[in-house]
């Protein structure tokens, strides 16, 4: 053995320890592999090991990077895990360390996905005959989702605008990682026995894998099952859970979901108003028309009142007596014309008419009028009447002719 | 009971009945007295409306994680 160079067990294992640190591959890689002999420290740091039916590696996650793990890990747990693999100076003894670890199976969450909804589908679980109508006026609104979230600010925001006198009772769950799904499915019991009007179960946006938890089976039974009516809110427009396919309305935004859960309160205030006018003038109407009712009534009673009837019967007695003299009056000027009619005829017949003309008349001494020769005798005294005068004469001769 | 189910009646099924009693009102067949009926029944349903909207500010309750109903 030639003793040229002698180095010190930290030497060689430092040594390798740059051989790995030059290593591309060693610096960034994927393992898959099951977890065994899982302990977490109490200073932060997770130490394990990672082995499938071949082999086995020790890892060891350092607390400062505990953000790269969203489940509790546990043993037997497929697992992808991203890391480094290192030298342990001290003990000469390489290790993986991890930055972030993945459950197994992660990769083919679309699969799962389409497949579940598939499977739930056909159970008629998204049939539109089990989705319950949402109330438009409530009173108390649950919400299942992060205390410290984005969703629920924005819910606050919105609620608060439109109706701050709506009461938010809020389960504060836990919406991603391993611990969300039965966080979520209790916060929607919790809340459906508190008797809120509405639920809104839903989250702000993130990765597939951070809506995970919307799209399991448990979640979107208790979804269905819930009595009270529930809205979706999960993540942004273009994500679409199986929760969102479950609730009884899709929001596409837990803003969206706030407006569609609470209702205005300006709105019903004016809406309340416009009743209120409506009632009033529908009851002024009527009594209107019932005066108008009452009016015609009376007007009818008084034409047929006895009063009214006498008081006509004596206008109709003052008109018939005017017509009456008038009719007498007529009656009296008519007669008086044709009267003088037969005055002026009389005076054309009048024997004096025919004196004046030269003419007179025979009559006997006592005054009878002579019409025939035969009613004097020769020596009879006569009285010839002129127009102006009378003649006593005797007959002196009398002789008869024939004239005509 | 009936009183109970008064007080589960919903702002929308009062004014369903609101409306209901504007229809009567317009309606000229309806009787005078049944029509100041279906007034003072209008203005119930919009008192018990007003009422029923509790207007106080309300602050968010957070329930506990641990499961209890604490309402």
């Amino acid at each position: 053995m030639i003793k040229k160079n002698i180095y010190t067990i930290s030497q060689v294992n430092s040594y390798i320890a740059q051989m790995f640190k030059s290593d591309y591959l060693l610096k960034s890689l994927l393992v898959r592999g099951e977890v065994s002999n899982c302990k977490y420290h109490s200073s932060g740091h997770i130490y394990f090991t990672l082995k499938d039916e071949k082999g086995a590696i020790s890892c060891i996650m350092f607390a400062s990077k505990r953000n790269g793990l969203d489940f509790t890990l546990k043993e037997g747990q497929q697992v992808i895990l991203h890391g480094t693999v290192d030298v342990f100076v001290r003990d000469g003894k390489y290790q993986i360390y991890a930055e972030e670890i993945l459950l197994d199976g992660q990769g083919d969450l679309h699969e799962k996905y389409e497949k579940l909804k598939e499977e739930l589908e056909e159970m008629g679980m998204f049939d539109q005959t089990y989705k319950q109508n949402i109330p438009r006026y409530i009173e108390r609104l649950g919400v299942v989702t992060a205390q410290t979230g984005a969703a629920i600010q924005d819910i606050i925001q919105i609620v608060t605008r439109r109706n701050p006198y709506v009461q938010i009772i809020l389960y504060p769950a836990i919406v991603q990682g391993e611990q969300a799904v039965p966080s979520i499915v209790e916060g929607i019991r919790q809340l459906e026995a508190s008797k809120v009007d509405t639920l809104i179960v839903g989250r702000g946006g993130g990765s597939i894998e951070d809506l995970w938890a919307f799209n399991e089976r448990e979640v979107v039974q208790a979804i269905f099952d819930c009595r009270i009516p529930i809205i979706s809110a999960v993540g942004h427009e273009t994500d679409t859970t199986l929760a969102d396919y479950v609730a009884d309305l899709r929001a596409p935004t837990p803003s969206a979901a706030a407006e569609l859960a609470v209702y205005d309160y300006e709105e019903l205030e004016e809406r309340l108003d416009s009743y209120r006018i409506m009632v009033t003038r529908g009851i002024k109407r009527k009594l209107d028309m019932t005066r108008q009712e009452v009016e015609r009534r009376k007007f009818r009673l008084v034409q047929i009142s006895p009063t009214n009837r006498l008081r006509e019967q004596k206008m109709y007695m003052l008109r018939l007596e005017e017509l009456l003299d008038t009719k007498m009056k007529q009656v009296l000027t008519d007669k008086q014309h044709a009267l003088s009619i037969l005055i002026e005829r009389m005076k054309g017949l009048s024997p004096l008419e025919k004196l004046g003309q030269g003419y007179g008349y025979l009559s006997s001494k006592d005054g009878q009028a002579m019409k025939d020769i035969k009613q004097v005798s020769v020596g009879d005294e006569v009285c010839i009447h002129m127009v102006n005068g009378e003649i006593e004469a005797k007959v002196l001769k009398k002789k008869s002719v024939k004239r005509g | 009971m009936g009183t109970k189910k008064m007080e589960k009646i919903t702002i929308e099924v009062i004014f369903e009945q609101i409306e209901e009693v504007i229809d009567q009102l317009e309606d000229s067949e309806v009787t005078l007295e049944d029509s100041f009926k279906s007034y003072q029944e209008g203005m119930k349903l919009l008192k018990q409306c007003n009422d029923k909207i509790d207007r106080i500010e309300k602050e968010m309750i957070v329930l506990s994680q641990v499961g209890e109903d604490n309402e």
